[in-house]
């Protein structure tokens, strides 16, 4: 115990200086205001859903219910895959554990103290959600003080569950097929993942994904009734939910619920312990054994290069191709993608009516931008920091600093207008929008796209982490946070820009009356010039801090 | 006209100097070797001569080309092995001559001539085409080599050229050192090994606490301290302060 407190000790330490940029005050102190902000924001949005909820009778305290299930089912769902992609390079692909292998310690105090930290690494971003979420939850229903510390223990405890789950995937995994390669390991863990997540819905019939469409009152409310019962019992989070139900009022309930969490964590690090007793340090050696074999490769970049900026982009190109933490996020990322176009073409029919029409297609907007938002930081704000150590050949050659930021940006953009104008295209094909919606929203695009690529690309630039291997672990790191709060904040300023006209385009439509043609110039207009701030300040500034940089 | 020229150059880290007002001219086709302990400056020099740090005070030239005014053609005449031999775990060591080669523009004549002969030199075999990850640091350090050689720099600087090198290989760097230098190269090398400094120094420097103690040829620095072990006055010299 003395040595995984040790072991744990030390990264934990690691992992606070990391959260928390300290070269400079001001990064630092920025940094926990826009938490607190962020905190705040969720906390006040929950608060007022809830609160909302709660106003309306018989159906609103369900549906509140419902609502708490589904966001800690999706939670549940996001740490499985979360913990499976960070979990093979914390517990194998990580030059630490040549180290640590090395010591008089034992490969399942190893295993426990990684475990943690996986589970602290992968689970970190939820918990941040989560606590506005139990604060917001708590303070709607009036809950007594022992709910707080209750829930947040609990959610601790739940945490647990899909880190031991994830390692004995692995440690299965690599145990069957000791010759896989690292990014195939990856790969089957996640297709397994997805098959029981799938297989649950299929077969468990939890009830969570289901829609009601009535007209009838008397069905709905026998609907709402049947909501409080609905939810996969053998699921964590429906336990986490009903512990939190059952705490507001101190119920015993609530105590069975969290002895249960307790219980199944304590047996999944049980079961994983087990498996890393008999596994771990084997199937370590055996992934080290094929990873020093030679694997010669050819590619694009083994030929002379004619032009600096092809073999700067082939490198990129072929670093990212060959990280398997890169492309199997990115690949998840676009099956779920197309998976959420796919489902607008069974949108229900009241959506063909325009009024439905219009703000769905608003929606669908705003939800790409989304989309967009979260691929520039997961991929493009680490895209600085992945030249690692190696920046000293740029710096040091005569491809300038500025040139290696403008060709990624100028890659980035490419790709991110090509990304989101499909989406656009594709879901308003399906939507059916109206031409003028249909085009307005592809011109709004190509700007929000290229801010977007711009804010993360100069946030990557201003918090680098060269000594960083892993870009998942970049991007969650505090300067990811703030290019995540900025670009959820752009958005929320571009939909407050466009909520006006819309409104506009709306009425004007229902009344049969004109189009204010001098409210959308307006709108225009400060869209243009907040677009050329977040086009060109953000890359500016990056470009002038890392030459600014020591390095 | 000196290839290198260094004016007041220094370097504070949160009120330490790393380096302090260190002023040298190097010849073209001369070998210097900077000596002194751990944490004397040796790799901030060479970072700040590289581009790699910005200095507080002083300014550094190659073959009369300002670092600050022109850094562009500055870094077309430069070199530089830094003391971690880093290499992109995912490319090959061809891979990553031939991304050095290209972002130096290096011509496809001049490419296809010197790729052989440099693999040839540093005895790289098949390891070439394998992903760096698979590398020993001995075997990074070779392609760190030839990476720095591809692209035919008039100005070298190297950061602990020989460590992790096999005897034969280490044999094999030092000549090549003294064939760049009689072919007008000049070499600024930074390094721990008493025995390279003597070997194959022009001039020789020693630097402690950011402050340069002695710059001469091996024969003076003898003379200086009235003993001829390299070791017993690089000792003397890195005590007195």
């Amino acid at each position: 115990m003395k040595n995984i407190l040790l072991l744990f000790g030390i990264r934990l330490r690691l992992i606070f200086k990391y959260f928390t940029p300290g070269e400079h005050r001001l990064p630092r102190i920025s940094f926990f205001i826009i938490l607190l902000l962020f905190l705040s924001g969720g906390y006040y949005t929950f608060f007022r859903i809830f609160k909302y909820l709660i106003t309306v009778e018989i159906i609103g305290p369900a549906i509140m219910t419902r609502t708490l299930e589904m966001v800690l089912f999706v939670f549940f769902i996001m740490l499985l895959f979360s913990n499976i992609i960070s979990s093979f390079s914390t517990f194998y692909n990580n030059q630490e554990l040549n180290f640590l292998f090395a010591l008089p310690v034992l490969p399942t105090t190893i295993y426990l103290a990684k475990l943690f930290e996986n589970a602290l690494y992968a689970s970190w971003a939820t918990m941040a959600m989560a606590i506005p979420l139990f604060l917001a939850y708590g303070v709607c229903n009036k809950a007594v003080f022992i709910f707080y510390p209750i829930s947040f223990i609990s959610f601790l405890i739940f945490l647990i569950i899909p880190a031991g789950i994830s390692s004995i995937i692995i440690f299965i995994i690599v145990r069957l097929f000791p010759k896989l390669k690292p990014k195939n390991i990856i790969f089957t863990a996640l297709v397994v993942i997805l098959l029981l997540i799938v297989l649950y819905i299929k077969i468990g019939n939890p009830g969570l994904l289901r829609i009601f469409e009535t007209e009838n009152e008397k069905e709905l409310l026998q609907f709402a009734a049947n909501l409080t019962t609905v939810g996969g019992i053998y699921v964590p989070s429906t336990w986490v939910s009903n512990i939190l139900k059952n705490f507001v009022e101190v119920n015993t309930q609530g105590l069975f619920y969290l002895l249960l969490l307790l219980s199944v964590a304590l047996s999944v690090i049980v079961i994983a312990y087990n498996f890393a007793r008999v596994i771990y340090h084997k199937s370590f050696l055996q992934i080290a054994e094929h990873t020093s074999k030679t694997d010669t490769k050819k590619s694009a970049l083994a030929n002379y290069q004619t032009s600096p900026t092809y073999a700067f982009l082939w490198k990129d190109i072929l670093l990212f191709v060959r990280e398997p933490t890169q492309w199997v996020q990115l690949a998840i990322f676009i099956i779920l993608l197309i998976v959420y176009i796919f489902s607008l073409r069974r949108t229900p029919i009241f959506f063909s009516f325009s009024l439905w029409n219009i703000i769905i297609s608003f929606a669908n907007f705003a939800y790409v931008s989304f989309v967009i938002a979260t691929l520039g930081v997961r991929f493009i704000f680490p895209a600085i920091s992945q030249e690692k150590k190696g920046i000293w050949i740029i710096v040091s050659s005569p491809f300038t600093l500025t040139k290696m930021i403008m060709i990624k940006y100028l890659f980035y953009v490419i790709i991110g207008i090509t990304i989101m104008e499909c989406l656009l295209i594709v879901a308003n094909l399906f939507i059916k929008t109206a031409p003028v919606i249909f085009y307005f929203a592809l011109l709004i695009g190509l700007f929000v796209a290229t801010s977007l690529i711009s804010i993360n690309l100069g946030m990557g630039c201003i918090f680098p982490q060269f000594n960083e291997d892993n870009p998942s672990k970049i991007a969650s790191g505090s300067g990811g946070i703030i290019a995540a709060l900025t670009s959820i904040t752009y958005i929320a300023v571009v939909i407050i820009i466009f909520a006006s006209p819309v409104r506009n385009y709306l009425l004007s439509w229902y009344f049969k009356k004109p189009v204010n043609i001098s409210l959308v110039t307006v709108c225009s207009v400060v869209f243009v010039i907040l677009n050329f701030a977040t086009i060109y300040l953000p890359v500016k500034l990056g470009i002038r801090a890392t030459k600014k940089r020591d390095f | 006209m000196n290839s290198l020229v260094i004016s007041n150059l220094s370097k504070r880290f949160n009120n330490i100097w790393a380096v302090k007002n260190l002023s040298l001219e190097l010849k073209k086709g001369e070998i210097f070797v900077l000596l002194g302990p751990n944490g004397a400056g040796k790799t901030t020099t060479l970072k700040l001569i590289a581009g790699l740090l910005h200095p507080d005070t002083g300014c550094v030239s190659i073959n009369g080309i300002d670092i600050k005014k022109d850094p562009v053609k500055y870094k077309s005449l430069l070199g530089y092995v830094p003391d971690e031999p880093f290499i992109y775990n995912k490319l090959t060591g061809r891979e990553f001559i031939n991304f050095v080669a290209g972002i130096f523009g290096v011509k496809k004549e001049e490419y296809e001539r010197s790729l052989p002969e440099l693999f040839k030199r540093f005895e790289i075999g098949d390891w070439i085409d394998a992903f760096a990850e698979t590398y020993s640091h001995g075997m990074k350090q070779k392609v760190i080599m030839c990476q720095l050689l591809i692209h035919n720099p008039m100005f070298i600087l190297i950061d602990e050229p020989l460590v992790g090198l096999d005897p034969k290989i280490s044999k094999n760097v030092r000549v090549t050192f003294t064939e760049l230098s009689n072919n007008g190269k000049t070499l600024f090398v930074s390094t721990h090994t008493l025995s390279l400094a003597q070997q194959i120094a022009h001039r020789i420097g020693i630097i402690n606490n950011g402050e340069i103690r002695f710059v001469g040829t091996p024969e003076e620095l003898a003379n200086i301290a009235g003993r001829k072990d390299i070791e017993e006055i690089y000792l003397k010299l890195t005590e007195q302060s």
